[in-house]
């Protein structure tokens, strides 16, 4: 299997169609591009505007729809039409979630979550060699962000995660915006989590802005929804810099989906991501962490 | 940090990943949480949490409804065409992820949707405006060239088949809802405005963020539909023919190719098919 072999390091944005005209006539100074290719496979004109940017910008093919996770096997239709985009746009990257979202013909629309434990292991190792087999490169699986968990789990997040990786070769996106929702909502440690993850596996990171709302089950707590409708939270930001000092400078993308801001907007949260990271990776930081 | 995710005193019968997506889906889709309830931990009601996933379910979906369908909210209300969408989503799960493809089917739902029921051409109006949306995503290809056609043997002519461009659609409305869209388009509504029903064909085209369409005769309409479809020239002629008898098939293949809208011929050799 082959991937590109110029994987820029640092922020990049995630494309969405209001903004892909604007790039294709500003071509703004961004190092990369990250789209899901969902958006684009049912629209020629917008794919045609992304052959367009393609010139100018690595893409990164992050997809919402090959659903790893599904009983029902992966869908071989939509892979085909993702596997077709892939050739034509040659991305530095491949990746999904670890969720699941269909269901007997039916697309769900939402990363649903996966109880761990050896039934759903098999599956999705499996899912994601079909996966790598057929797009013949390797696939970065995403970790969740998570409301809800399974009182039948039997392994935990982490420890399924590094079971993926050792049986499938799969790499690792690592979202921190969604570490540090999971951890705020699940109740454990995000700083832990991040060291429990395996350092050379982690190829991309994602950030992404969330939004509170009150739990009603317990008034006066919230719990943090995964909108991508926001600027990233000064949490997310510290956590950031920890997983640049554990993984190393990476390909990190600035997500943001709903109530889309200016490109602008984008492009200074990305500038941030860099500020975070050279801060980060400067030695002074290196020997705080280390003494 | 949040308090440990409760826990029950007895575990629950593990069911199979397939049950328990079953279930999920009843939760997420149909908001049945009672079965899907006992299997999960979060907060101090993981029920209430998973709300968030059928919350974003509902939400994303009618918001892409609300979005291809913005002339029929105006007819209709926001509050009506809310509420239907509401009512498809459940009913309809789109069947891919591609969300762009996701609403073909909810012109005639909503057309028997209880709010909708004064409105006898709401089914045709809403058609057409999914029909402008999906022209209006399409793109232009490079036309057919006269050595296209020039290469073809006169007596294949009749058995070739045309590819057209992907932004070209054919609408048969009994209502004439293309006045109806050019009142919304151009904001010009009168106070009043009476529809009666009347055979309409249309050809409705667009690329890169716009569309047009205009009338057809039945005719002209069939031949294009036709050879849309992948019949050949001449099964298109006769099936416009049995229309109308003075249908002028060098007339129509004329504008097919003067509007630009052909953009390769295929001989029979290499369509395989009839």
């Amino acid at each position: 299997m082959t991937s590109h072999c110029c994987v820029p390091l640092g922020a990049g944005i995630g494309l969405r169609l209001p903004h892909i005209a604007e790039v294709v006539v500003a071509r703004p100074s961004v190092r990369w591009l990250e789209i899901h290719p969902e958006n684009f496979l049912a629209n020629p004109h917008a794919t045609e505007l992304l052959l367009e940017a393609r010139c100018d910008y690595p893409i990164s093919v992050h997809t919402v729809g090959v659903s790893v996770g599904s009983v029902g096997g992966v869908d071989h239709v939509h892979l085909k039409r993702v596997s077709t985009l892939v050739e034509m746009i040659k991305p530095i990257l491949v990746s999904g979630h670890l969720a699941w979202s269909t269901h007997d013909g039916e697309y769900l629309n939402d990363l649903l979550p996966l109880p761990y434990d050896d039934e759903t292991l098999r599956l999705v190792a499996a899912h994601i060699d079909e996966v790598q087999e057929y797009l013949q490169r390797p696939y970065l699986l995403e970790n969740p962000s998570s409301y809800v968990g399974f009182e039948t789990s039997t392994m935990g997040e982490l420890e399924f995660l590094c079971e993926l990786v050792r049986r499938t070769g799969c790499r690792l996106l690592c979202d921190v915006s969604n570490v540090y929702l999971s951890a705020h909502n699940m109740g454990y440690d995000p700083y832990r989590y991040l060291d429990g993850l395996p350092v050379e596996a982690v190829d991309e990171l994602h950030l992404g802005g969330f939004t509170a709302e009150e739990d009603e089950a317990e008034p006066g707590s919230y719990a943090l929804v995964d909108t991508h409708a926001a600027r990233i939270a000064e949490p997310a930001w510290g956590l950031y810099a920890h997983a640049i000092r554990r993984f190393g400078a990476k390909p990190t993308l600035i997500e943001w989906d709903n109530d889309i801001p200016s490109f602008a907007t984008l492009l200074a949260e990305a500038a941030r991501a860099d500020e975070v990271a050279a801060a980060a990776l400067a030695p002074e930081a290196h020997r705080a962490v280390v003494g | 940090m949040k308090s440990q995710p409760r826990r029950s005193l007895r575990r629950p019968t593990v069911p199979s990943l397939a049950e328990t997506q079953s279930r999920m889906r009843g939760a997420v889709v149909d908001g049945e949480i009672a079965a899907i309830a006992p299997l999960l931990v979060g907060g101090r009601d993981p029920a209430r949490r998973l709300a968030i996933h059928a919350r974003h379910y509902q939400a994303s979906l009618v918001a892409a409804i609300r979005t291809k369908f913005p002339a029929a909210a105006w007819l209709l209300g926001t509050a009506v065409l809310r509420e239907a969408a509401q009512e498809f989503v459940r009913q309809h799960p789109p069947a891919g992820p591609c969300i762009a493809e996701y609403g073909e089917q909810f012109p005639r739902f909503l057309s028997r949707h209880v709010g909708a029921a004064r409105v006898p051409y709401l089914y045709s109006f809403a058609e057409l405006e999914w029909h402008l949306g999906q022209v209006a995503i399409a793109i232009h290809r490079p036309v057919a060239t006269p050595d296209a056609f020039s290469a073809l043997e006169i007596d294949t002519l009749m058995d070739t088949g045309l590819a057209l461009q992907g932004g070209l659609h054919y609408l048969h409305a009994a209502w004439p809802v293309d006045e109806l869209m050019k009142l919304y388009l151009t904001d010009t509504a009168p106070s009043e405005y009476r529809l009666a029903s009347e055979d309409i064909w249309l050809e409705v085209h667009g690329a890169r963020g716009e569309f047009h369409f205009r009338r057809l005769d039945a005719a002209e309409f069939v031949f294009g539909k036709a050879i849309l479809e992948g019949k050949s020239i001449g099964n298109a002629a006769e099936q416009a023919l049995e229309v109308d008898a003075g249908f002028d098939i060098g007339r129509a293949f004329t504008t097919l190719i003067d509007s630009g809208y052909v953009i390769e011929a295929a001989p029979p050799e290499r369509r395989g098919e009839e």
